[in-house]
């Protein structure tokens, strides 16, 4: 309050001595009155014939509209209280957005003296910096009060406190309330939560925790072994969440194998691993399959969802150039920035050159800027496609210097340059100059793509290492530290801001190397973590105080279901025996996958699951054939074992051992020899080995790793 | 030629995540100490409706893509040629109220029905468009609300072996990968049918026993998930069941709910009267669900999103058609049938229609023939359910630009729509971390004219 009361005395005082300055005085007016929100003025095609710039993006359109349109009746230079701009925002005159600035306000007074000053445009100065106290506040309880404080700098040397005019607002509003007048901010709830504050183009991020409970935990004893259990140890402190145990050996085990190689763990790994005395284990586990096949092979499936390898209507040739260059590049270990330069300035036959395809992934330039952004920074230019981004530092310049870069491409099956090619900018209506996003302009008569690419992977580049980190910690632990993962923005900070930036540091340290981040994770103490939750921290979903039970991706559960019924699958016009992982092409004919949920690839595949589609597996479990076909076939695994002449005892073990990587536990064991073993004759006991099994099939345990 | 190619269904390809930058729940707002006694609070919640409800169930046909105000409910034969558009309008039961060209028998029921003309929403884009018009809220990134059918499923206490939220065929609503459950439990989102009920083989697969199957050892293997689940998650404080796959079963065991599916039982006149287009069949799918039971059907049709020729895509349906087949005189067909024969069942009263898509079009015309996105205003109908018919709510000025008088939004309609559904706008549901959100906005005003 006392900030707000001083600089109204300031400007009590001081009126009518300085002018007020257009674009960094009278847009604020209006960004904290909202004006100039997408609800309002500022969307696209404005609001009762006045449009405003949206957030005052664009300072001289807005004075334009508010001066020169309307034959100059929203200012009334002379009887400035009669101008239209002050009738309506005081609700004088009737206003379809109601009553927002009070008469005697200090924003109203602001316009009154900008237009009796003669309503100019001079640009008298430029914000420099602007600066929010607290960024980071650490809460007692429900009802604590935290007080923000805003401070702006210019150009002219002038440090103003900018508080009163800065929007603060919070990401959840049942969990903080914030008085717009004073800028204090009550906390309603416990947790983490976010508040953006707004002052002219600059949006900052405030984090504001309040623990979980009201008594601390004791986390110094717990394991670190590496930065990695540093970070996520320090925030659960703060929390006050208590961490599980670590995994079992076998657990751990069924996850890495999962996570790396896509694949339950063999009879012959699990043996060897439980008869491994070394302390070492896990680490030599680790290293064993990331320098695996298997590995190269699930890779390449993790990144042909990432690059959206797809077949053309009519043409598959391009996807598997496309899939074999990438299975070479991973099986290569090739450097990820390497890797993404020679996608990015592929050129030539898609049928021939793999990465060309690059090309031929989406329709047009617009939306190849918007691909290639979205893959290799993780960041969304789309909004900057109409209007500067509001929550983000693009602008339309940006968005269409991008496509203006790829718009020099002739995109058949052919991949060339194109001289003439172009897009146009909406606002000015030329064709758009090409541009490295946030940075400098480019000759347009040039291939901008080698600067962008070089631009893109140089080692101080903010967004190239954080976004494919951000994913590799996602793929292991369930969740992007930043969600979604093509959102990377500082008012979309992650939930560990310096883990994120400590990852990407040692990516670029250790020549953008997949494999060596893939083994940071995996060698941690958090990612080793039980999924076994305590009842104090079930509920956590983000903070890593134990494993997240993950839904196996579509493909992974089909080759787990054929591995474990000893039945392959048939994809289309594969030979019998293809994995559903190793498929170059989402549009391979399969039933099994689509029930299963897998990404067709047509957009992101970085969306949770599709589960919406739950009854309908579950019908499908029961009746279709995706399961019933396989356990009932007389060339199957339990087909074999009851050949074999193998006790039911026998048979339950070796199915629990490969579906779930353990033996029964003895009251399971007990269950199956009360209910399927010692049954009447050989057709029923088949029947209810075939029960169990499909039970095996479907239980939780089996379709997630955890 | 591929239809799609010429009309693509959405004009971007925007899908639901970008609705949602947080994902599921908000951070981790209460003691954790609290939680299972909230969790039990929630599985526990008060389910009693409150209200006395007019409509026992609610079929809703949502026009997927934003439908033309312009050409639909609320056509402007005065104004100039750009605004006007290409289809011309006709006298209804109402004195001087005129409706659609393509809407003839739509137009000699209106004394049936309500059309509200002055709808009003600030979100252009389809995914968000539809987030606030399924839910009332507009989208935010900490929670995603949810739709009309999953409180319903979520309130009503479940009977029957059908689930109490079906789409028909599907709901690939608002970009496609909207749940409809927000943030209540998976199971109260909608069931999608499948196929396309105007195919002489629509079948919704998977319902009948897989060859050497029968009810015994289904019902073996529900048992024996079970067992492994609880095994799974001995020492954890969560159910053991799963709903979907307990649901499955029960709808596979039911004749009678399987029986809800088969449109051959139909006579050929009744089948007749909806329509041969999807829409109507599906329309006709949804009175059969209604009729056992089903609180809440979605009938989706799509297409609605005519940025290019929408002379042709919803009179003509193809060039030069010598009847219009259109996305409009489908559901002309479809809807009054549906009215009909619900009528003549009885069950008008009970049954809440409501026709809406995420928003209008553009007043002026396009160099394409088509109409773009324009939120400012459109119009929604309603009928049956106790809605008092023969009244236009509120109006759009000259141009079908704004809303003239009693703007509308989707909030108020969402508060309508519940109440009429018997469920107070004001009742409190928890998300599953036990944050309390209401099922109406807080500022959601039930429409009097409507509710009395």
């Amino acid at each position: 309050m006392s900030a707000f009361v001083l600089l109204m005395a300031v400007l009590a005082a001081g009126g009518g001595e300085t002018p007020v300055d257009f674009d960094t005085q009278v847009i604020p007016v209006f960004t904290k009155a909202g004006c100039n929100t997408g609800a309002c003025h500022g969307a696209a095609v404005g609001r009762g014939g006045f449009k405003l710039s949206l957030y005052g993006g664009d300072p001289a359109a807005d004075y334009r509209a508010i001066v020169l349109e309307l034959k100059g009746r929203r200012i009334n230079l002379a009887q400035p209280d009669d101008s239209l701009l002050l009738l309506k925002s005081t609700e004088s005159l009737e206003h379809g957005g109601g009553y927002l600035l009070p008469d005697e306000g200090a924003g109203a007074n602001r316009l009154r003296r900008w237009i009796a000053a003669g309503a100019e445009r001079v640009q008298k100065r430029r914000l420099v910096s602007f600066q929010v106290q607290p960024k980071r506040r650490v809460a007692e309880r429900v009802g604590s009060i935290v007080r923000f404080k805003a401070t702006a700098r210019f150009n002219d040397g002038a440090v103003v406190d900018a508080t009163p005019w800065t929007v603060f607002t919070p990401e959840d509003a049942a969990a903080i309330k914030i008085d717009p007048e004073t800028a204090v901010a009550t906390l309603l709830r416990r947790g983490r939560q976010i508040v953006v504050a707004r002052y002219l183009d600059r949006v900052v991020p405030i984090e504001i925790i309040t623990p979980l409970a009201d008594t601390a935990v004791d986390l110094a004893r717990q394991p670190r072994n590496n930065f990695i259990d540093d970070h996520v140890l320090d925030l659960l402190a703060t929390l006050r969440l208590p961490v599980s145990p670590a995994a079992s050996h076998a657990a751990f085990l069924r996850r890495l194998t999962l996570d790396l190689t896509g694949r339950l763990p063999s009879l012959a790994a699990q043996r060897a691993y439980a008869e491994n005395t070394n302390s070492g284990k896990r680490q030599q586990l680790i290293n064993r399959l990331l320098a695996s096949e298997e590995f190269n092979e699930y890779w390449t499936f993790q990144l042909a969802k990432l690059l959206r390898i797809r077949s053309q209507p009519e043409d598959t040739q391009g996807a598997l150039a496309y899939h074999r260059w990438l299975k070479r590049q991973v099986s290569a270990a090739t450097p990820y920035d390497q890797f993404a330069r020679e996608i990015l300035l592929a050129s030539g036959d898609t049928h021939k050159v793999g990465p060309a395809n690059f090309y031929r992934t989406v329709g047009g330039a617009r939306k190849q800027a918007e691909f290639a952004s979205e893959l290799f920074m993780g960041n969304r230019l789309r909004c900057a496609n109409c209007h500067n981004h509001p929550l983000d530092r693009w602008t339309q310049d940006d968005y269409h210097g991008l496509a203006a870069m790829f718009a020099k491409l002739d995109r058949g099956r052919v991949i060339k340059i194109n001289p003439r090619g172009k897009v146009t900018h909406p606002r000015t209506g030329a064709a758009a100059i090409p541009r490295i996003p946030g940075g400098e302009f480019l000759d347009p008569n040039q291939d901008g793509r080698e600067a962008f690419a070089t631009w893109l992977t140089d080692r101080n580049n903010p967004y190239f290492a954080k976004a494919i980190v951000n994913r590799l910690w996602k793929a292991l632990l369930g969740r992007g530290l930043v969600e979604p993962t093509d959102d990377l923005r500082d008012t979309n900070p992650a939930t560990h801001p310096a883990l994120l930036a400590a990852l990407a540091d040692d990516f670029v340290e250790h020549r953008y190397d997949l494999r060596h981040t893939l083994r940071r994770i995996t060698s941690s103490a958090t990612y080793g973590r039980s999924a076994q939750a305590l009842p104090q921290n079930a509920a956590d979903d983000r903070y890593y105080s134990h494993a997240l039970t993950r839904p196996l991706p579509a493909e992974v559960l089909a080759d787990a279901i054929s591995d474990l019924t000893g039945v392959a699958e048939q994809y289309g016009d594969q030979p019998l025996g293809a994995r559903a992982v190793a498929l170059f092409d989402p549009k391979i004919e399969s039933e099994s996958l689509d029930i299963l949920g897998r990404c067709a690839r047509l957009e992101s595949c970085e969306t949770a699951d599709g589960a919406a589609g739950g009854l309908t597996r579950k019908l499908h479990l029961f009746n279709g054939p995706l399961l019933n076909r396989r356990i009932a076939d007389s060339s199957g695994r339990l087909a074999k074992l009851l050949t074999a002449e193998r006790t039911p005892e026998e048979i339950v073990d070796a199915f629990y051992r490969r579906a779930l990587s353990r033996p029964p536990t003895s009251p399971e064991r007990e269950f199956w020899n009360r209910t399927v073993a010692g049954a009447g004759g050989q057709k029923q006991q088949q029947e209810l080995l075939e029960d169990f099994l499909w039970s095996l099939l479907t239980c939780r345990a089996f379709v997630t790793n955890h | 030629m591929n239809p799609k190619a010429a009309f693509p269904e959405r004009c971007d390809g925007v899908a639901r995540r970008d609705l949602l930058r947080i994902g599921g729940l908000t951070a981790l707002g209460l003691g954790l100490g609290d939680l299972f006694r909230l969790q039990r609070t929630v599985a526990a919640e008060n389910r009693s409706p409150g209200r006395k409800a007019k409509a026992k169930s609610c079929i809703l046909i949502w026009l997927d893509g934003g439908p033309s105000h312009l050409e639909t409910f609320d056509l402007k034969p005065d104004a100039p040629a750009e605004v006007r558009g290409p289809l011309g309008s006709i006298a209804t039961k109402l004195p001087g109220v005129r409706i659609s060209e393509c809407l003839p028998k739509t137009a000699a029921m209106l004394d049936k029905l309500a059309i509200i003309r002055s709808m009003t929403s600030p979100l252009g884009e389809h995914n968000f468009g539809t987030h606030y018009l399924l839910t009332g809220y507009k989208p935010t990134p900490v929670l995603e609300y949810p739709t009309f059918g999953s409180v319903l499923a979520h309130v009503r206490s479940q009977s029957g072996a059908l689930p109490p939220f079906i789409a028909v065929p599907n709901f690939r609503v608002g970009g496609g990968n909207m749940t409809g459950g927000g943030y209540l439990p998976s199971q109260t989102r909608p069931f999608s049918v499948g196929g396309d009920p105007a195919k002489p083989n629509f079948k919704v697969r998977d319902l009948d026993f897989y060859k050497g199957l029968d009810l015994t050892r289904l019902d073996r293997r529900r048992r024996f998930v079970n067992a492994l689940d609880a095994f799974e998650r001995a020492g954890e404080n969560s159910p053991a069941t799963d709903p979907d796959l307990a649901r499955a079963f029960n709808m596979i065991t039911s004749p009678q709910a399987k029986s809800a599916f088969h449109l051959s039982e139909e006579p050929q006149s009744v089948r007749r009267r909806y329509g041969g287009k999807s829409i109507g069949q599906c329309c006709l799918l949804a009175r059969r669900l209604v009729e056992r039971g089903v609180p809440f059907v979605t009938v989706n049709n799509r297409g609605w999103d005519t940025h290019n020729d929408l002379y042709t895509r919803l009179k003509e349906g193809f060039t030069g058609a010598k009847v219009g087949v259109g996305l409009i005189p489908s559901l002309d067909l479809a809807l009054t049938g549906l009215i009909t024969d619900l009528d003549e069942r009885g069950m008008l009263d009970e049954t809440l229609i409501v026709v809406m898509g995420e928003f209008g079009r553009t007043p002026k015309l396009n160099t394409a023939g088509g109409r773009d996105h324009w939120p400012r205003v459109f119009s929604v109908l309603l009928a049956g359910g106790g809605v008092p018919g023969g009244q236009i709510i509120g109006s759009s000025d000259a141009v079908g630009e704004g809303p003239l008088d009693r703007p509308v939004t989707p909030a108020d309609l969402a508060a309508t729509i519940y109440t009429l559904l018997g469920i107070d706008p004001k009742l409190e549901l928890h998300t599953s971390d036990g944050r309390p959100a209401r099922v109406a906005p807080y500022e959601a005003q039930a429409l009097r004219e409507i509710v009395g």
